[in-house]
């Protein structure tokens, strides 16, 4: 804030190596990957004339986790943001004390940089990312950030080689996680990085669920997957086996759910992020409806898992009657980012 | 995405959208033309929409995606790639929108070389479930067999080249198309159960408009399959079947069998007759079965029609026997479905009498079978009276109303009925009697025509009644016409169930009165008809056939009692007209001589037996016919020269005259019959048969209650002693001597009614009588010699002196009243005018009477139309007006008398 009022003496400019040709994504931030490294040059330019001492030039890369207090009005206007946990911070001296008289370049790197989290905006909560330079000085340090994004991918090569055995091991799997919660490899998934392989198991089992409200309406219906990419596909079928209702539509939404802070204090933001009519009209039993939604062409958020905050998608299915009433079943999907 | 609120809105924003696409593709920019699009296509998405104005916004909409179409396969894949294009529009968020892009995106992309056409195929189908609203999920689905048709068609021509693939093709066509349309008859029969209850009928409307939806899918079927029989028995029809039966809708099972019917070759139909019969067997209860057959028969009669008229032999079928499946049909839905009704049960059986008279025309033995069924289950139905309107059908069905078939073949065809068809008699003999009566008249009438022929045409084909068993048959069928009364107090109403007391009423009934019976008349006509063919026929026919028929036809008459008296005479005349044909050809055949005398005698004893059967029968109340049929008999048996025979039936005709014959003015009528039949007889001068009879018959006539009509038979049957040329037999005045001729009698007869008109003691009467015994007077004067007749000019003159003394008296008489007379006959002798001139001259006011020849009274009336009074006594009448009329007789006979005796000398001696 006090910046603005004093002209700083000097600029400091951030540049990435290959930035130009690196992705941007979410409002034209480079992005990057868990493990890879963050290299660049950092540029002190010194104002005609003028010499600037300093206690030092430091980099550092920083990833934290902020709670974030947004308008319910609407406008999504921050109101305050304060960081909860900086899970990642690394830091070196670009120079030591001296005395600045003219512009100079330092290149840094961070090799192989762990990112435990992907970037993340959500309602309370955010994920950051940015490297920081400061220049240290006895008065006011002059300090400069530049942020980045990170998506951390979870398939690998493991992935496409498992697909091709599946047939034996996919009948295998319903037996084997039968009585695993849905939530369960999710929260794993989300927690280390070096789970890899088994998120990206593209023998998640099926989701089928019978439901039904008694004497009026009983439907059975199932997802391929219980997992599934952001590039994805969804697909499924709904079976009526009773309706009495008078059903105007259907539709699939995507639900992603925010939970933040701590025990007893927890606070979920529900966010609807897909809308998708899937059937028009009051089937009769016996009818079977096909479900395919295509992930690919929606910004959407990876389920992510920390101390200080979750996120999680459902899919849910309601039915409209004629009367405007709706009935809905909620199934939580884990989606996951994959680089294809 | 929200629709118009109104269809005209509806149409503007679609026609707004439509532009905003093609200007959007003008500028290459697809993804703002999408959007437009499904824009447009948010319209579809009105629930309010009737199924007309849906169809009418769907018409426009299909356009417009059309155009898109073509856009999208002409810059495929330049500019734009398919496959990502049919992902891409799967985003659209409301269902209906983006199925109908994605259809016309995967409908473009499969006319575009190597599309992995069979998976877009079969997604798109998939795709279709999402939409069950019935309105909405049919024109979708119509949607995608529009768009997909020429591909499906396509791909059967890339894989012609080869067999199995061809094959497989085939099939995944015919699925396919299969799939939906079982999907849209779901849909259609949907619709029916939604919405509230009251509005059934709206839905039921609704369903109609919408029924070509779900037809056009089985059109689509039979381009695909073409002629391949094969996959249409076994795959095809199999499941199309079972999906109609399935879906237990009236409206769809209807409609759909129809279409079948129409669209798939009759020759298929043809060779899956079993499937398609046992399909019909298991449908809804509340369907009519009876029109599904009818136009399954129908169409099959095209089909044997166009057959035979292209001399195509007709396959197998036909052996197969056709109609023996059609029957057991039938007969096993009446046995599963005890609760179909009769009007129903007629329908289904139409339609077999209709598809055996096409494929069998010979058969009987199916029509046979047929009525069986009909008849069965009339019997079922048990002591449950039949209703009325379900009467009308059956008869109908009797009289094969309604079944296209050519007029002669129709008669043959009853004809074959009645005397080979035992249910048909017998369903016909269970009828309420007027409605029997009914129905036997219609099948006279068309016998009538058959046999008569109303034209050179049906002459070439007339049918002809081959066999007395056939004969008994129909006249069993007759039978309650035969019997049938008609009732004289309520004629309109049916007269069924007649006791034999009410029977006896009619009798007395109709001693008074003959009316004309229409029944017994058709009968009668029956008769003459018959007798007629039988007359006419290639094949000779003896007499004595035509006599045996005559005879069956009289035992079957005899059962109607005292109708009799409306049929034996058309019996008697056909006898008459036997005798005379075997007279000629007895003349003709001289050798067979003995022969036809035989056979004439027969006749004529049968002639007699009938005038028995009507003297018992019919009473007091036909005696007169009788009489006459008898002096007829005897004529004819004396032309024929067979005076024994002749002699018999005078005397008949006597007993009858003398034993029943009690009213005065009939007796006096009778007598003249009489004495003009003896009068031309001569044959029966042998053995004194003809004095005899003479004698008799002016007996009878002096023995007449009146005066007057004594004096008139007498007078008559003077000429029964003064035998007249017959030319015909080669007689001729002057020429012929041996003419029975006795003056002697004549002049005793003309004294005899001389001294009966003498004594009347009315005037009028006497003396008009006078003058008629003067004209006769004239007649023997002129006609023979004084020598012979006895009448000379001295009688002639004294009875003219007489006559004048009496109109004489007349006038003082009629002086007293009016003057006017006098004056009259002065002016009368003086001028020629006529009478009717005179009459008006004299008295406008009176009517003018004239009196008949058997001495009745005349009274003209002179406004015109009305009928003349005719009555045997005047009481109103002025006697001055009474007088008039010997006046006038005289007048006319003097004037006669001068006028001829200006040219004949004879006349000159006559004083008048």
């Amino acid at each position: 804030m006090m910046k603005s009022f004093f002209k700083a003496p000097l600029d400091i400019e951030i540049l990435l190596d290959n930035e130009d040709s690196r992705k941007h994504v979410h409002g034209n931030l480079p992005l990057y990957e868990d493990g890879e490294s963050i290299n660049g040059i950092v540029t002190l330019r010194v104002r005609e004339g003028k010499r600037v001492e300093h206690l030092g030039v430091k980099i550092s890369v920083i990833g934290s986790i902020d709670v974030v207090k947004k308008a319910d009005n609407g406008t999504n206007e921050i109101l305050s943001k304060k960081p909860l946990d900086q899970f990642l911070c690394l830091s070196y001296d670009l120079c030591p004390t001296g005395e600045l008289q003219h512009s100079q370049s330092y290149s840094f790197a961070f090799k192989d940089l762990n990112k435990r989290f992907e970037s993340y905006v959500g309602r309370n909560v955010e994920v950051n990312y940015y490297v920081k330079v400061t220049v240290l000085r006895k008065s006011t340090d002059i300090s400069k950030i530049k942020k980045f994004w990170v998506y951390l991918y979870k398939d690998n090569v493991s992935a496409i080689t498992t697909v091709s055995n599946s047939l034996s091991t996919q009948q295998q799997q319903p037996t084997a996680i039968s009585n695993g919660e849905n939530a369960g490899p999710a929260e794993e998934n989300g927690q280390s990085t070096n789970n890899h392989n088994k998120v990206a198991d593209p023998q998640a089992k099926q989701i089928k669920l019978d439901i039904g409200i008694e004497n009026c309406l009983h439907i059975e219906f199932e997802y391929s997957k219980a997992q599934y990419s952001l590039k994805d596909v969804i697909v499924g079928r709904i079976y009526f086996l009773l309706t009495r209702l008078k059903i105007r539509h259907m539709e699939l939404s995507l639900l992603t759910r925010e939970i933040s802070g701590m025990k007893p204090n927890t606070t979920i933001k529900d966010t609807i992020t897909i809308r998708y009519e899937i059937m028009d009209g009051s089937p009769v039993k016996g009818e079977t409806i096909p479900i395919r939604l295509f992930l690919g062409g929606y910004d959407l958020t990876p389920n992510m898992s920390c101390n200080y905050f979750s996120v999680k998608n459902y899919l849910s299915l309601v039915i409209v009657d004629e009367d405007g009433r709706r009935y809905f079943k909620q199934s939580e999907v884990i989606l996951y980012r994959t680089r294809e | 995405m929200s629709y118009s609120s109104s269809l005209e809105k509806a149409i503007s924003s679609i026609k707004k959208q439509t532009y905003l696409i093609q200007r959007s593709l003008n500028k290459r920019d697809l993804m703002s033309a999408l959007k437009y699009a499904s824009l447009m296509l948010a319209e579809l998405r009105n629930p309010k929409l009737p199924p007309k104005q849906y169809y009418e916004i769907y018409t426009l909409i299909f356009d417009s995606l059309s155009n898109l179409s073509l856009y999208l396969i002409d810059n495929h894949p330049n500019h734009h790639h398919l496959a990502d294009l049919y992902e891409l529009v799967q985003y659209a968020g409301n269902v209906l929108p983006r199925l109908y892009l994605m259809i016309t995106v995967g409908a473009s992309y499969l006319q575009c070389p190597n599309p992995p056409r069979d998976e877009i195929l079969k997604d798109m189908m998939e795709m279709c479930r999402a939409i069950q609203n019935p309105i909405r999920g049919l024109f979708i689905r119509y949607y995608l067999s529009q768009t997909t048709k020429q591909i499906l068609i396509q791909k059967l021509k890339d894989d012609s080249d080869n067999d199995s693939n061809l094959e497989v093709s085939m099939n995944f066509n015919c699925q396919y198309i299969i799939t939906n349309f079982i999907e849209m008859n779901k849909l259609w029969v949907r619709l029916q159960h939604q919405g509230p209850l009251r509005e059934r009928k709206q839905r039921t409307k609704e369903r109609k408009e919408l029924q070509i939806l779900v037809g056009s899918q089985l059109v689509a079927l039979s381009e695909i399959i073409d002629d391949n029989f094969t996959i249409y028995k076994e795959k095809v029809l199999p499941v199309i079947l079972e999906q109609i039966t399935q879906c237990r809708d009236v409206i769809a099972q209807e409609y759909l069998f129809e279409i079948l019917f129409q669209v798939f070759p009759d020759e298929f139909h043809l060779e899956t007759l079993p499937l398609l019969l046992d399909a019909m067997l298991h449908l809804n209860p509340e369907l009519s079965h009876d029109k599904l057959l009818w136009s399954l028969v129908e169409r099959l009669n095209v089909f044997i029609v166009r057959q035979n008229e292209g001399l195509n032999a007709v396959d197998g079928m036909k052996e197969d026997n056709l109609f023996k499946i059609f029957w057991q049909f039938v007969s096993k839905l009446n046995e599963e479905r005890p609760d179909l009704s009769l009007q129903q049960t007629i329908g289904l059986v139409k339609s077999l009498l209709n598809l055996s008279l096409k494929w069998y025309p010979e058969s009987v033995e199916n029509l046979d079978h047929s009525y069986e069924l009909v008849l069965q289950k009339y019997q079922d139905l048990g002591d449950d009276p039949v209703p009325i309107d379900s009467e009308c059908f059956l008869s109908d069905l009797i009289l094969l109303k309604n079944i296209d078939i050519h007029e002669k073949d129709r008669t043959n065809t009853f004809l074959k009925l009645v005397s080979q068809s035992d249910s048909y008699r017998k369903l016909l003999s269970l009828q309420r009697l007027p409605l029997q009566q009914d129905i036997i008249n219609e099948l006279l009438d068309a016998f009538t025509m058959g046999f008569f022929g109303t034209n050179s045409e049906a002459n070439a084909s007339k049918e002809i009644i081959n066999s007395k068993v056939q004969l008994e048959h129909i006249l069993s069928m007759c039978e309650p016409i035969i019997k049938s009364r008609i009732s004289l107090l309520t004629p309109k109403e049916g007269n069924n169930n007649i006791t034999e007391d009410e029977a006896q009423d009619d009798d007395e009934q109709d001693e008074t009165f003959i009316i004309l019976d229409a029944n017994q008349e058709k009968l009668a006509k029956f008769t003459h008809v018959i007798i007629n063919s039988l007359n006419n026929s290639e094949i000779l026919y003896t007499v004595e056939k035509q006599m045996e028929c005559l005879l069956i036809l009289k035992s079957w008459y005899y059962k109607g009692g005292s109708n009799i008296k409306y049929t034996y005479p058309s019996i008697i005349t056909n006898f008459w007209k036997l005798i005379r044909k075997s007279n000629k050809l007895k003349s003709r055949l001289p050798k067979k001589k003995s022969y036809y005398d035989d056979v004439i005698k027969k006749l004529f004893k049968h002639i007699s037996r009938c005038t028995n059967d009507l003297f018992n029968l019919c009473g007091n109340s036909y005696t007169d016919a009788i009489y006459k049929f008898n002096l007829q008999s005897a004529s004819l048996a004396d032309q024929l020269s067979l005076n024994e025979i002749s002699y018999d039936f005078f005397s008949q005709a006597f007993t009858v005259f003398e034993e029943s014959l009690s009213d005065s003015k009939t007796q006096f009528q009778s007598l003249v019959y009489m004495a003009q039949t003896l009068q031309k007889t001569r044959s029966l001068y042998k053995e004194s048969y003809y004095d005899s009879l003479i004698v008799r018959c002016t007996l009878h006539g002096s023995k007449l209650l009146k005066k007057q009509d004594q004096c008139r038979a007498v007078y008559l049957c003077s000429h029964l002693w003064w035998a007249t040329e017959i030319s015909i037999l080669g007689e001729e005045e002057g020429v012929t001597r041996n003419f029975h001729r006795d003056g002697k009698r004549v002049l005793e007869c003309i004294q005899r009614s001389l001294r009966s008109a003498d004594s009347i003691m009315d005037n009028v009467q006497s003396c008009e009588l006078m003058i008629e015994i003067f004209n006769r007077c004239l007649y023997y004067f002129i006609h023979g010699d004084e020598s012979e007749n006895f009448l000379t000019i001295k009688y002639i003159n004294g009875l003219i002196e007489l006559i004048k003394t009496n109109l004489k008296n007349l006038r003082l008489e009629g002086d007293d009243e009016d003057l006017m007379i006098d004056t009259a006959v002065q002016q009368l002798s003086r001028t020629n005018i006529s009478n009717s001139q005179f009459v008006q001259d004299i008295d406008d006011t009176l009517n003018p009477i004239f009196m008949g020849e058997d001495g009745s009274y005349i009274e003209l009336s002179k406004l015109k139309g009305t009928p003349a009074n005719v009555s045997s006594k005047i009481s109103s009448a002025k006697m001055s007006n009474l007088i008039r009329i010997p006046i006038r007789h005289y007048n006319g006979t003097r004037e006669y008398v001068m006028n001829q005796s200006e040219i004949d000398d004879r006349f000159k001696v006559i004083n008048i």
